[in-house]
């Protein structure tokens, strides 16, 4: 769109209106905000069956028979099928095929699906489960996830032999990855007493993060249709259709174009829609029946539907010199990933090479292990890996900005990374970031007033406990904490990721209209917005269609790692540059312009082809008549590269992104209780597509780093989730959630797209540390777990007499 | 969930006798709670009888003073009741700190009372559980213990009440008027609810068939001044780890009477007798409510888990009695 005309286009009335960074409404928005939206669980066909799932009562436990006959006696009951009715392959998965599709042999997790039914009614379907006998032989669970990366003698949860081993990723025994770091002295096989030598000051500290649910509020849900070429058209709410479609059909024993996926409505996703669910079971009962079968998992189901975030146990040593430089960094990271990889290996890839974070440190030694335990399986989750390490490394940051006397901040700026600097796995972080800028300008931000100096009474909802259970203000501390998180943004480690986009202009009814066909799942983050956006920018066309998607148009990979707005952004761009490139060459043909007059002094606008020189050549709808113009692209990122399974070098990430958080937090030290006063952050997104989607990414994001902070955990004993509801399961209410100031800086990225970063996911990494911070600054207490709760802050007391 | 008749009462007495008369029938109020229990699998009944539309649903004042509260009577409506919210503030704080507001728009006093343990292990029924199924096992012991008893426990039950409104009953000497078959009763809101013991399954002393019809609170003019606070994890919708529900009488600079109750940490809204002795007489300085505080807490028995609930147990006491004690001195 460059223009190098200083002349106003002459006859061009109006500009394009609702581009690329305009706020223009979603095209979904007002059916979701009035309830008419039709989500995934609200599919209906008048011939479904309802589909149900059998899954296991115990962590760990062989299988020794299924008897089913007693559920296929049940009338209104029409399929009652086991492993032994997998067509094709038995097991799936996203990294690791080592899922079954239906448990043989072994039950790793509770909850793990046993067997399916289908039947007339969900009731019937359920009360059918309760006639299928399952005869197990309970086995110890393996639920300590440091014993399973660590002690040889662990007991296995994958029998020996039984899958093939991903030696890139030193996979053995119940370790699905470990990756070891090493660079400076380390890498030349220095000990750690010999670099803790070459500092003045050390810290150690060890921490947890708990395990977090996605909480999305659309339980898992889909409806399977038989076609009548044996094959089978599934509507399903997921994160990436094409990464089901190539997991369901070798286990239906179908090729893949006969097995087709269109997006049903998402009901939110956060990465626990990544892995299937019951894709292969509807599709599974629908082939067997003849007919549509829908699932819908209730709550308490879901929780046992879908993986979960890794809980972590971390190990940290951090050696500073006196005036704060950094000399030395150590980290051992445990990832619990539960019975089966998922996400997993991605995840430690993450984990290890963002494990110190955003500072520049000559020697660093890292082992990040993700392992097989019997514990419900975990995947991915938004800022997957980085959240975690997040979390150690700037309590470590902390920790050791209070054994040097520093401030947190100066601390932080002395070791920042920025534009150049090389992040742990050698790396050079080629494109704006700066860091230090980034803390200046959150820690000049102004603080919210002092409880004290407000009139009094103030408001009690603001006061920590919320309404019913408040101080009036006294025995009240404030604590202020800081946060900075280094996200990896779209996908690593050497996978060629890609995106596709049909772009087509035609004129419709006198008017050009433009239709954007892609496979990527709108999951609530808005990219069905910012995908007319920029067909409006390109097309200078306002007139724009988002067709439904589904795998009929390439794969469009997977909306998580902050990636749609930079992938499928790029591939409509890209169409769209194609379909402008032939409207230029129409233009051309039709003799509107010399020969050999350059593109670049062409542009579309108000729907009119218009010539930085002349002005207004034509509209487009004088220009197609009734021809059409069809182009469909791939966009693909700059190749990334393997970590190598020893030192863990590799340029293994396309985009980092970057947010700075200051957290401002009331603590009543006596009942334990934490008021978030104020949460501010600042974040670098390189281009801003969409200012309040982007506002609402930002927020969203630090109110789900909030929560990991203070009160989401899914509580796991003995393998059994026992908070699987939402009424035991505590997300923040909006009560709980503060003001927010966001500074959003643009210095653009020169290999993405309009120069934009993923923005989704490096809130949810700094606001958590933030949040713990300043309460460790209200409270003095060391705080190592998260969420923090009020026993972690009031303490206990030592036993009388 | 399994079928079930549902079948709406005309009059208490009709309803009383239906129940009554088939041990497989339940009451139905607000269903709040009953009807997640119903799809959780915890109660399997054959008929529900609703008994919404014949339950009294107002605050009247009694010629001795004292105030009744219809058990129909919704949670969010007693909560904004003026008579309440100046004579009885505790109750009203409590009513609001508890559950959502639309659960509150549904819940009724009855229920409320007669809401069932959110133990985890006796809401899954998978696990033993001695409230549950009697006789098979506790399964909290040595699991996830955050929200269970440290006082009044026994070794075969340590679920705790969840209810907040009947902390505040408790702390206000109400009486609890009972319709059964051989006619109405009244029970001391202390003595409604029973410690477990060896038989955990027994939440009250209700018999099956008895209807609350009626909550009364006796004229108590301190209670103007009372307070109730609550520990949770967040700012609305979750359950306490600890609450407090008090009143305190001061005059002279001495505390001339107490009422005192605590949620959270007992099998049923524990009112704390020994704190209202030890205060009872009492100048409040920081160690007279301390020492009354761990005079009620020095039998509490924590658990693997909740260890830290004596200890929050006390200092939301203190807190709540000092905020007590401060505002009357301001007054």
């Amino acid at each position: 769109m460059a223009s190098t005309s200083t002349r106003a286009p002459v006859g061009l009335s109006s500009v394009t209106r609702d581009g690329i960074g305009a706020s223009p409404r979603r095209p979904d928005g007002t059916l979701k905000v009035t309830g008419e939206f039709a989500y995934s669980s609200d599919m209906w066909m008048e011939d479904m069956l309802w589909g149900a799932t059998l899954r296991s009562p115990h962590p760990h436990a062989e299988i020794l028979g299924i008897d089913v006959s007693g559920a296929l006696r049940l009338p209104g009951v029409y399929a009652v099928l086991t492993h032994e009715d997998v067509p094709g392959e038995k097991r799936y998965g996203l990294e690791y095929r080592d899922q079954p599709v239906l448990a043989f042999g072994k039950v790793r997790y509770k909850g793990e699906p046993v067997a399916i039914v289908a039947a007339d009614h969900p009731e019937t379907a359920r009360r059918a489960l309760e006639r299928i006998k399952v005869d197990y032989r309970v086995l110890e669970p393996v639920s300590d996830a440091r014993r399973a990366a660590l002690d040889p003698d662990c007991p296995l949860v994958h029998e020996e032999g039984s899958l093939p081993l991903h030696e890139e990723h030193n996979q053995r025994g119940n370790r699905v990855r470990y990756q070891p770091i090493r660079t400076g002295a380390f890498a030349d096989g220095a000990s750690v007493e010999e670099v803790r030598a070459l500092a003045d000051v050390v810290v150690t500290g060890e921490y947890e993060v708990g395990m977090q649910d996605q909480a999305f509020l659309g339980p898992e849900s889909g409806l399977a249709v038989p076609a009548e070429d044996g094959g089978v058209d599934l509507y399903i709410a997921t994160q990436w259709l094409h990464v089901d479609q190539r997991q369901i059909a070798p286990c239906l024993g179908l090729p893949a174009d006969k097995v087709r996926l269109t997006l049903a409505g998402v009901g939110g996703a956060f990465g626990a829609r990544e892995d299937l669910s019951m894709q292969i079971h509807a599709c599974m009962l629908a082939l067997h029946t003849g007919k549509p079968v829908k699932f819908v998992y209730n709550r308490e189901e879901s929780f046992f539907g879908h993986v979960h975030r890794h809980p972590a146990t971390m190990r940290y040593e951090h050696g500073a010199k006196r005036d704060g430089t950094l000399v030395y960094a150590t980290m051992e990271i445990v990832l619990d990933g539960g019975a089966y990889a998922s996400a997993t290996p991605a995840v430690v890839g993450v984990a290890s090479s963002l494990g110190i974070g955003p500072y520049e440190v000559p020697h660093v030694s890292v082992d990040a292990y993700g392992v097989y335990t019997t514990n419900p399986p975990c995947g991915a989750m938004r800022g997957f890996g980085a959240v975690q390490a997040c979390f150690g490394y700037e309590s470590q940051m902390d920790r050791l900005a209070a054994e040097l006397g520093m401030d947190p901040v100066d601390l932080r700026i002395k070791n920042a990374v920025s534009q150049g600097s090389r992040i742990i796995t050698g790396q050079e972080i080629d494109m704006p970031m700066p860091m230090a800028e980034m803390l200046r300008r959150a820690r000049e931000m102004p603080l919210p007033p002092d409880r004290s100096s407000l009139p009094a009474p103030s408001d009690p909802r603001t006061l920590p406990g919320g309404v019913a259970n408040t101080s009036h203000g006294e025995g009240i501390v404030r604590g202020i904490g800081y946060g900075v998180g280094l996200k990896n943004l779209c996908f690593s480690e050497g996978f060629d990721d890609y995106s596709t986009a049909r772009v087509r202009l035609e004129v419709v009814g006198g008017e050009p209209a433009v239709t954007v066909h892609t496979a990527a799942a709108e999951v609530g983050q808005g990219l069905v917005t910012v995908k007319g956006q920029i067909a409006r920018t390109e097309l200078g066309v306002e007139r724009v269609t988002i067709l439904p998607s589904d795998t009929r148009v390439g794969s469009a990979g997977s909306s998580s790692a902050s990636r749609q707005s930079y992938m499928t952004g790029g591939a409509v761009k890209t169409a769209c540059e194609a379909v402008r490139e032939r409207v230029f060459a129409l233009v051309r043909e039709r003799g509107l312009v010399e020969d050999g007059h350059p593109d670049a002094l062409l542009s579309l606008s108000g729907g009119k082809v218009v010539s930085a020189a002349e002005g207004v050549l034509i509209s487009l709808a004088d220009l197609l008549g009734g021809e059409a113009i069809e182009e469909t692209r791939e966009y693909h990122h700059r190749p990334t590269q393997m970590l190598d399974p020893s030192r863990g070098q590799g340029s293994s990430h396309t985009q980092f992104g970057m947010c700075v958080h200051r957290a401002v937090v009331d603590v009543d030290v006596e009942l334990g209780l934490v008021k978030v006063v104020a949460l501010d952050a600042v974040q670098d997104v390189g281009k801003v597509m969409h200012p309040q989607q982007l506002a609402g990414q930002i927020q969203g994001a630090s109110a789900q780093g909030l929560g990991l902070a203070l009160m989401e955990e899914i509580q796991v004993h003995d393998g059994v989730i026992r908070n699987p509801s939402f009424t035991d399961y505590l997300i923040p209410t909006i009560l709980d959630t503060p003001p927010m100031r966001i500074d959003v800086l643009e210095h653009p990225d020169p290999h993405a797209p309009y120069g934009l970063r993923g923005a989704g996911e490096p809130p949810t990494l700094s606001s958590t540390p933030a949040i713990v911070a300043a309460v460790r600054n209200a409270t003095g207490r060391p705080l190592t777990h998260a969420p923090v709760r009020p026993e972690d802050i009031v303490g206990i007391d030592p036993p009388q007499g | 969930m399994n079928p079930f008749d549902y079948r709406r009462a005309e009059d208490a007495a009709g309803a009383v006798a239906t129940v009554a008369a088939d041990p497989r029938a339940m009451f139905l109020g607000g269903g709040t709670n009953l009807v997640d229990h119903l799809k959780l699998g915890i109660v399997d009944p054959d008929l529900l009888v609703d008994v919404t539309r014949l339950l009294p649903d107002g605050v009247e004042p009694l010629p001795d003073g004292g105030v009744r509260i219809g058990a129909g009577m919704r949670n969010s409506d007693l909560a904004a009741d003026p008579l309440i919210r100046r004579r009885y503030p505790v109750l009203s704080q409590a009513l609001l700190s508890g559950a959502s507001g639309q659960l509150r728009n549904a819940a009724t006093t009855g229920g409320n009372l007669l809401q069932r343990t959110r133990c985890v292990y006796f809401q899954d029924v998978t696990m033993a559980c001695n409230k549950r199924r009697p006789g098979s096992g506790c399964s909290a012991f040595g699991g996830y213990t955050r929200y269970h008893a440290i006082l009044g426990a026994s070794e075969h039950c340590i679920a705790t009440h969840p209810s907040d409104m009947a902390v505040a009953l408790s702390a206000l000497d109400a009486t609890v008027v009972v319709q059964g078959t051989d006619g109405e009763r009244r029970v001391a809101m202390t003595e409604l609810h029973r410690l477990p013991g060896d038989a955990p399954e027994r939440d009250t002393v209700l018999r099956h068939g008895d209807l609350i019809t009626a909550v009364e609170l006796p004229d108590l003019p301190f209670a103007a001044r009372s307070r109730y606070r609550k520990v949770r994890d967040r700012a609305s919708y979750a359950f306490a780890l600890v609450s407090v529900a008090a009143a305190v009488d001061l005059s002279d600079g001495v505390i001339r009477e107490a009422r005192i109750a605590l949620g959270g940490v007992a099998h049923k809204p524990w009112r704390a007798t020994r704190a209202e002795a030890e205060l009872r007489g009492a100048r409040p300085t920081e160690e007279t409510l301390r020492a009354a505080a761990e005079a009620e807490l020095a039998e509490a028995r924590p658990v693997e888990g909740n260890e830290f609930k004596p200890t929050l147990a006390r200092n939301t006491l203190v807190a709540t009695l000092r905020d007590l004690v401060e505002e009357e001195r301001t007054r």
